[in-house]
Formats: structure tokens, C-alpha cells, sequence
């Protein structure tokens, strides 16, 4: 009892401090950049790392396994993992901009995992014959580090395309006024940007350079942290190859889950490749990663939702 | 002198190529090639001193060496009785044009938007194989995507059937595409990466310093040394390398290799797939507690290498089969207790497995997976004990059922009545009475007697039946060595080969760098380990132009 107290602490703890940080950043981004309110920030996603840990680690402790056995543990352990990405440049000191699309993706995925939406899944459940193996930790861990690094840098990527194409879209959106209104942020940011760059004596050019640093800033970081990510994935497919051909007797049997993972593979195996093409833009490689980004929720949840196959121990119970 | 010598090598073979009567095209051909020789020649003279032109003309000579296979080839066709010598270099034209068509072959294997399109068309397809049901009779195909009403417009089950959608992971398209996937990999890792990882061997020093302010990172240092900067790169785990007022360092040059050994993994993989695909035995067996079974009975050929072995006539002895349970009486763990017995009936092995706990013998590994309940034991009226057979019983959802039947009453009359029991697992019975009312819950080895419609009925025990998955693999190794090789590669693979050179430049030292993937971080590593070379505060005079190494 005293464990399901404690989790019920923490799941709120963290819950609270993600709103407020979700509320300073929002804060910090379309008004000014304050150095206290976005310090404030930092230490409170520090302080829900450590309610978050302490969580996985309660759940550890009670249920007698490593916590990843459904789909609610495996989402608090990708949003743990995003605050792991969160946390890494923090201490080794590295002003990026990974950090500005980490912090709100892991308060979208806590925020859902403690939404109303599975709280029937929220108890921790027994583990089918087939899970009690040690390469448990092992391949889900690895999976779920995989995901989360991928899901980073492919909206890294999809902040690049955004970057790139404002330009089209505001155009679209004069044309259009119904969407007038739908790129009205985007608007106020780019008027703060003008605001800033007026103090400088050439206007045009040092924007533009602006906008091209970032661009390339972006693509530098969303290649090194998708690399991250392919090699989370390998280690976790192959490892979850190997345990299949403990547990079902064949090290791969083209169930949709794994078949799925595969696809993923291929897809960011696609992506690596496109860098390597001298004459490809950045943009053609981040559109890869983006697509990037759908394949992996559909894996991720896609095959669960429906149920399908070995791997159907995490799946939503919708009656 | 070298190459000198090599003209003179070459040039007692032209005029042989001479001696053959030839029309006048042939003969354009070779004076052609006579003139090219001169042109070497002459060159060769001019520049007999310098050590580089050599070089330049040596490759030259390389070039001229080339050209005879289309002539030879010619010759060889108009001279056909030509004797032994135009026969001979027939055949090298032969083997020139066989070689220009691989050559060909490999230039678009290698050509990477193929690649890159092969395996999109790979994962579309592997998509495709997770949206159409597989491995369904063609009635269900029918049904779900008639003719009348396609899907898109124009996906009918015609497509899933002739393109053999219904088996993806096996059909041809999907495995000629792997195929063609592994041979774009060798011809991509033959033509494109052995070169690169040749050039990136090279330590290349840069001899002007404008050579390296073009280099994506440069950077000068007013007043300082050389030796400092090549001691703190060594210091940061940079290969250092310094020649006069140059230097050259470099860091992760396995980063450049390993994408090699990404793709040899890979291509393990696939051969470790072929094997398992076509040389492993498969099989599955339900044996109820106390049978045996032979090993060899059970596992059928997947494939034309299968060859069956001298442990395929080791007999299976299921000495007991039972289940662990939660304290909610959900089911946690299976254990099957087997021995193994060979042709003479000696125990030879012995082992309980359970799910995630195979039992390996000479090749063949058995595996738990599933359960049955065989048969219940039971007393009617303190006689006995009777077997009855449990059948399963088909209901909606993944949980089992299984029942059977204790006739009561006059085994001769038409309407047959009895005793209905049911279980869900090996735990506890449910019995109904002869009207189908539910009578009672009853445990095995409780001995707690039963009355139902005055028939004593006592559970003696239940036996289960093991579900055993049998293969032998003879791919499983390859897979293995396969699998470590590709994530050893993969993570070497995110080390980021950098190289930077270096010039004293007078009293201030250039500093260029380039690195092919930590692009973002590279900028910041460098400017750190700048930062801590020294500033020489000395009068210019005494700069260390000639410390030297």
C-alpha cells in the first residue's frame, strides 16, 4: 500500500512541476528569454527526472520486475529517456537547441501517460511466461531509448522543414485567409526576430545568416542524435532477436511488431544514407526523418492498438 | 630510372602486335598506340629528374597498357586461323569484355538513390505484409478484396495472389529484392567504401597555410608553437603526426572503417537467413505427461540442405508437466521435466525447460511453448480410477477451455446423460450435473468427493500435455557472429573521424579541421583545446621554427 501511495506522490509531483515548466517555456518563447524564469525551468525539469526515477524505480521495487512489462510503463520509460536526452548537454555544458525540442516532448508524453486515457492500465500487471527472461531490460530498454532519441530527431528535423519552408507558408497563408489565422504565432515570432536583428547594421543579410546557422545547426544535431538512435535501435532489435530465438524458437518470425521495427531500421538506414550524398540537401534527409516520425508511432503504438501478433502484451484494453 | 625500364619492358611486346597482317584499321590503331608510347617517351626524358612527373608517367604508361584489349579483341576476330598467339589474346578480350560488363554492372549496384530505393521498396513491402492478412486459404483473400469493390480502386485479391502477397516474407519479389539489396551492399562496400577507408589512410600534410583556412574549421593562433598544439592533440587522443613547420592529427579513423563492417554484418545476416532458411528442421509435438516421442518423427525438412543427423534418433521421454501460478491463479511458468534416451535406452540427458529455457542437444533444441490437457482421472463411485480425455473447447478469446463428459445412468438408452466437467487450466474442475446446472468447483488430489445426481464422483489428477517446438538451425551461428559484428560496427560507427592540419606561419600557427560527423560538436572541441595552447610572450626572435621533431 504504502508503494502505490508513493507512486501516486510522484506521478502528481512530476505531473505539477511539467505544467508549470510547459508554462515558462511557453512563456519564454513568445515573450523574452528571462534568465531566472528559464533557470527556474531547468531545475524543474531536473525535479521531475528524480520523481520520475523515483517512480520506475517504486514500480521496480513492488512489482518484483523491470518496469516495462505494458504500455504504460514502457511510455513512462520513454519519457524518462527523453529526460535523459534533456539532461545529457545540460551537464556536459552544450548550448543546443536539442533542449528546446526535448523539454516539451517529454511533457507531451507525461502528460499523456498520466492523463485519464489508461488508467486502467496504471496497474503494474504479472509477466506472462514469455517476458520472465532477463533480456527484458535488455531489449525493451534499448527499444525504448531508441524510440526516444529517434522521436527527438526527427522533430528536429521537422523543426528544420518548418524553418526552411515559413517563408512558403506565409505566403500560403496570405493567400488564404482561413489559415490566416493559424500562423498568427508564427508571425509574432518572426516580428521578434525582426525586433532583435533592427539593432544590427545589415538587415537582410545577417537574418538570413541567422536562419541559415540554425538550419545547419539543426541538421547537425538531428544527424548526431538520430546515429544515437540507430544504434539504440540495432542493439535493441538484435537483442530482441536473440531472446525470440530463446523464447518462440526462431530468432525472427515477421510478426508485426518486429516487422515494424525493421521498417523503422530501414527508414533511418535510408536517412543515414541520403547524409551521405554530397549533393542532397538537408532538407531532403530531414523529410526522410519525418516520415521517420510516423513509422515510429505507428510501431510504437499502431501495432499495440490493434493487438496483433507475439508482441501483444502491452495492448489497450478498449472495452 | 625505373620507368625507363618499364618502356623498355613494354616496348619489345609492340612490335609483336606489329608482325600480325592487318587491314588498314588495325594498323591506324597501332600507330596510334606507337604514338602514345613516343608521347610517354619524350616525356619521360624531359623530366627524367623529377620525382613526381615519374610517378605521372608511370600512370601513363598503366593507361597506354589499357588500351590494347579493344584492338586484340578486333585482331582476333579478323584473324581467326591466326594460330596460337591471336587465340590467346581473343580470349583476353574475352575476359576484358566480361570485365567491362561487370565493371558496369558494379557502377550501378553501387549507385546509392538505388540502393536507397531498394530498401524503401523493401520496407513498402514489408508494410504491405503487415496490412494483408498472410497466410490465409485464398477464400479469405476473395472475400476481403473483391473484384467488384477493389481497394484504392484497383487493389483486388488478383494482386495478393499473383504477386504472392499472401505469403510477403517468402514470395519472390520480396526475396529478390533482399537479394538485390545484398548485392547493391557488396557492390557499394567493393566500389565505394574500400577506396575511401585507402584514402583516409593517407596522412596527408598541408604545405600552404591557405590550403587549410579552407577547411570547415580554421582558426589562427597569433604567437604560438606548434609542438604545443601537437602535444595538447595528443593530450585530447588525437594520432599526431609532425613534419618540419607542419602537422597533421587525426582522431576516430575506425569511425571510417566501421560502415565496412556495418555492411559485412549485414551481409552475415542475411547469408546466417539463407542458411536457417534452407538447411534447418522444424517441428512441434503435444505429448501428454509419461509419453515419448522420437526426435526425428517430429521435425520435417524446411528446406534442400536439410540433412538429418545422428540425434534424430534420440527418443523423448515427458517425465512430468506442470505449471506454476500466481497468487491470482493466472498462470506464470511452464516446466516440462524431458529425458533424453538413445537407440539403446540410456538416459543421455536430462533437463526441465521452460519458456525461455530450451533444452540443446547435438543440434536440436526443444523448446516449451504450449500446453494441453490430456486427460482427467477420476473415480465414479469409488471405482476406477477412470482416464477421461479432455478435448478442448473452441470459445472467443486467447484462454483456454477444455471439457469432457461422465455418462451416468443406462449406457443403452438413446439419450445419453451425464456429468459435464470443465477446466480453464490443471487447477480446478467445474462440474455441471445431468441438466447442465453448475454443481461444484473441484481441485485434483483434494480427494473431496462430489455428489452429483447420486453419482460420487472423486478428481484423482490431471494430466497435462507439454507443447514442444523442436528445430535444429544450422544458421543460428552465422546470425550470431552476425549480429555482434553489426552492433560493435554500428557503435563505432558513431565515432566521428577528425582530421586537422596545422602550419606554422611565421611566429602564428593556422589551424584547420574537418570531422565527417560531429559537425556540431567539432567547432566547440576545438576551440576548447585552442584555448590551452600557450600564448608564446618571448620576443619574436626566439620563435620554435627550429625546435624540430
Amino acid at each position: 500500500m504504502i508503494f502505490f501511495t508513493l507512486e501516486h506522490i510522484l506521478t502528481h509531483i512530476s505531473f505539477s512541476i511539467v505544467s508549470i515548466v510547459i508554462t515558462i517555456y511557453l512563456i519564454s518563447l513568445s515573450v523574452d528569454e528571462i534568465i531566472g524564469l528559464y533557470d527556474s525551468s531547468e531545475k524543474g525539469m531536473i525535479a521531475t527526472f528524480f520523481c520520475i526515477t523515483g517512480l520506475l524505480v517504486t514500480r521496480w521495487i513492488y512489482s518484483g520486475h523491470f518496469p516495462l512489462s505494458n504500455l504504460y510503463e514502457s511510455l513512462i520509460f520513454l519519457s524518462w529517456s527523453f529526460y535523459i536526452i534533456h539532461m545529457v548537454p545540460y551537464v556536459k555544458k552544450h548550448k543546443n537547441y536539442l533542449r528546446a525540442i526535448t523539454a516539451p516532448t517529454t511533457i507531451f508524453t507525461q502528460g499523456f501517460v498520466t492523463s485519464g486515457l489508461l488508467t486502467e492500465m496504471h496497474q503494474s500487471e504479472i509477466l506472462v511466461p514469455a517476458l520472465q527472461s532477463h533480456w527484458l531490460m535488455m531489449h525493451v530498454s534499448m527499444m525504448v531509448l531508441g524510440y526516444a532519441a529517434l522521436l527527438c530527431g526527427s522533430l528536429l528535423s521537422v523543426a528544420l522543414l518548418v524553418i526552411t519552408f515559413r517563408k512558403v507558408l506565409r505566403i500560403f497563408s496570405k493567400n488564404n485567409n482561413f489559415l490566416n489565422d493559424s500562423f498568427s504565432f508564427g508571425e509574432i515570432q518572426y516580428m521578434n526576430e525582426r525586433n532583435n536583428v533592427l539593432l544590427s547594421p545589415s538587415f537582410f543579410s545577417s537574418r538570413n545568416y541567422y536562419k541559415a546557422q540554425l538550419i545547419q545547426q539543426l541538421d547537425h544535431w538531428g544527424y548526431r542524435i538520430i546515429s544515437l538512435g540507430f544504434i539504440f535501435l540495432t542493439i535493441g532489435i538484435l537483442s530482441g532477436a536473440v531472446w525470440a530465438n530463446e523464447a518462440w524458437g526462431s530468432y525472427w518470425n515477421w510478426d508485426p511488431k518486429e516487422t515494424w521495427a525493421f521498417i523503422t531500421w530501414t527508414l533511418f538506414a535510408i536517412y543515414l544514407h541520403t547524409r551521405t550524398i554530397k549533393n542532397l540537401e538537408s532538407v531532403n534527409s530531414a523529410i526522410v526523418a519525418s516520415i521517420g516520425f510516423l513509422i515510429i508511432w505507428i510501431c510504437y503504438f499502431g501495432v499495440n492498438l490493434l493487438g496483433i501478433g507475439l508482441h501483444s502484451y502491452g495492448s489497450f484494453n478498449l472495452h | 630510372m625505373e620507368s625507363l625500364h618499364s618502356i623498355n619492358r613494354l616496348n619489345p611486346s609492340l612490335p609483336r602486335t606489329l608482325f600480325i597482317p592487318c587491314n588498314a584499321q588495325i594498323h591506324s590503331l597501332c600507330n596510334r598506340n606507337r604514338a602514345l608510347h613516343f608521347r610517354v617517351s619524350c616525356k619521360l626524358k624531359s623530366s627524367l629528374d623529377a620525382r613526381k612527373n615519374a610517378k605521372l608517367v608511370s600512370q601513363k604508361i598503366l593507361l597506354s597498357e589499357k588500351v590494347p584489349p579493344p584492338l586484340a579483341e578486333e585482331k582476333g576476330d579478323l584473324a581467326g586461323d591466326g594460330g596460337e598467339e591471336a587465340g590467346k589474346s581473343g580470349r583476353g578480350g574475352g575476359v576484358g569484355l566480361v570485365k567491362r560488363f561487370s565493371r558496369r554492372v558494379l557502377a550501378v549496384l553501387s549507385n546509392l538513390p538505388l540502393a536507397i530505393g531498394e530498401m524503401a521498396t523493401v520496407a513498402a513491402l514489408m508494410a504491405l505484409g503487415t496490412v494483408i492478412d498472410q497466410g490465409e486459404a485464398p477464400g479469405f483473400y476473395f472475400q476481403k478484396y473483391p473484384e467488384e469493390n477493389p481497394v484504392l480502386g484497383f487493389f483486388t485479391w488478383r494482386w495478393v495472389l499473383t504477386l504472392g502477397f499472401d505469403h510477403m516474407f517468402s514470395s519472390p519479389i520480396f526475396l529478390g529484392m533482399l537479394a538485390l539489396l545484398a548485392a547493391s551492399l557488396m557492390a557499394c562496400t567493393y566500389t565505394t567504401q574500400i577506396p575511401i577507408v585507402k584514402v583516409a589512410r593517407r596522412w596527408k600534410f598541408m604545405s600552404s597555410p591557405e590550403a587549410i583556412r579552407k577547411q570547415e574549421y580554421s582558426d589562427t593562433l597569433p604567437r604560438a608553437s606548434i609542438e604545443d598544439l601537437g602535444v595538447i592533440l595528443m593530450g585530447a587522443g588525437y594520432e599526431v603526426f609532425l613534419k618540419g613547420p607542419s602537422l597533421y592529427a587525426f582522431k576516430g579513423l575506425a569511425g571510417r572503417f566501421a560502415p565496412i563492417g556495418v555492411h559485412l554484418a549485414m551481409l552475415l545476416i542475411m547469408v546466417g537467413g539463407t542458411v536457417s532458411a534452407a538447411g534447418s528442421f522444424r517441428g512441434s509435438v503435444t505429448v501428454p505427461q509419461g509419453l515419448n516421442f522420437v526426435i526425428g518423427d517430429v521435425l520435417g525438412p524446411s528446406g534442400f540442405l536439410s540433412t538429418p543427423t545422428e540425434a534424430f534418433n534420440t527418443e523423448v521421454h515427458v517425465n512430468r508437466f506442470y505449471m506454476d501460478y500466481y497468487d491470482s491463479g493466472e498462470v506464470s511458468q511452464f516446466h516440462t521435466d524431458l529425458s533424453l534416451l538413445d537407440l539403446s535406452g540410456k538416459e543421455v540427458m536430462r533437463k526441465t525447460i521452460s519458456v525461455n529455457d530450451p533444452l540443446r542437444y547435438g543440434g536440436i533444441t526443444i523448446y516449451q511453448t504450449d500446453w494441453s490437457f490430456s486427460t482427467l482421472q477420476i473415480l465414479k463411485d469409488d471405482e476406477g480410477p477412470f482416464n477421461l480425455p479432455m478435448a478442448p473447447l473452441q470459445i472467443n478469446g486467447d484462454k483456454k477451455l477444455f471439457g469432457t463428459f461422465l455418462p451416468t445412468g443406462d449406457d443403452d438408452s438413446p439419450k445419453v446423460k451425464g456429468i459435464s466437467m470443465l477446466a480453464r487450466d490443471l487447477q480446478s474442475i467445474v462440474l455441471y450435473d445431468q441438466d447442465g446446472k453448475f454443481t461444484g468447483v473441484r481441485r485434483p488430489n483434494s480427494k473431496l468427493p462430489i455428489d452429483i445426481g447420486g453419482t460420487k464422483v472423486v478428481i484423482v489428477d490431471a494430466i497435462g500435455s507439454s507443447g514442444l517446438d523442436l528445430k535444429t538451425d544450422p544458421g543460428v551461428p552465422v546470425v550470431y557472429a552476425g549480429f555482434g559484428a553489426l552492433m560493435l560496427t554500428t557503435c563505432i560507427s558513431y565515432l566521428s573521424h577528425a582530421q586537422i592540419w596545422a602550419m606554422q606561419d611565421g611566429t602564428a600557427v593556422v589551424v584547420g579541421g574537418k570531422t565527417n560527423r560531429a559537425k556540431a560538436e567539432f567547432p566547440e572541441e576545438m576551440n576548447r583545446l585552442l584555448d590551452r595552447v600557450p600564448e608564446i610572450v618571448e620576443s619574436p626572435s626566439k620563435n620554435p621554427e627550429g625546435v624540430g621533431s
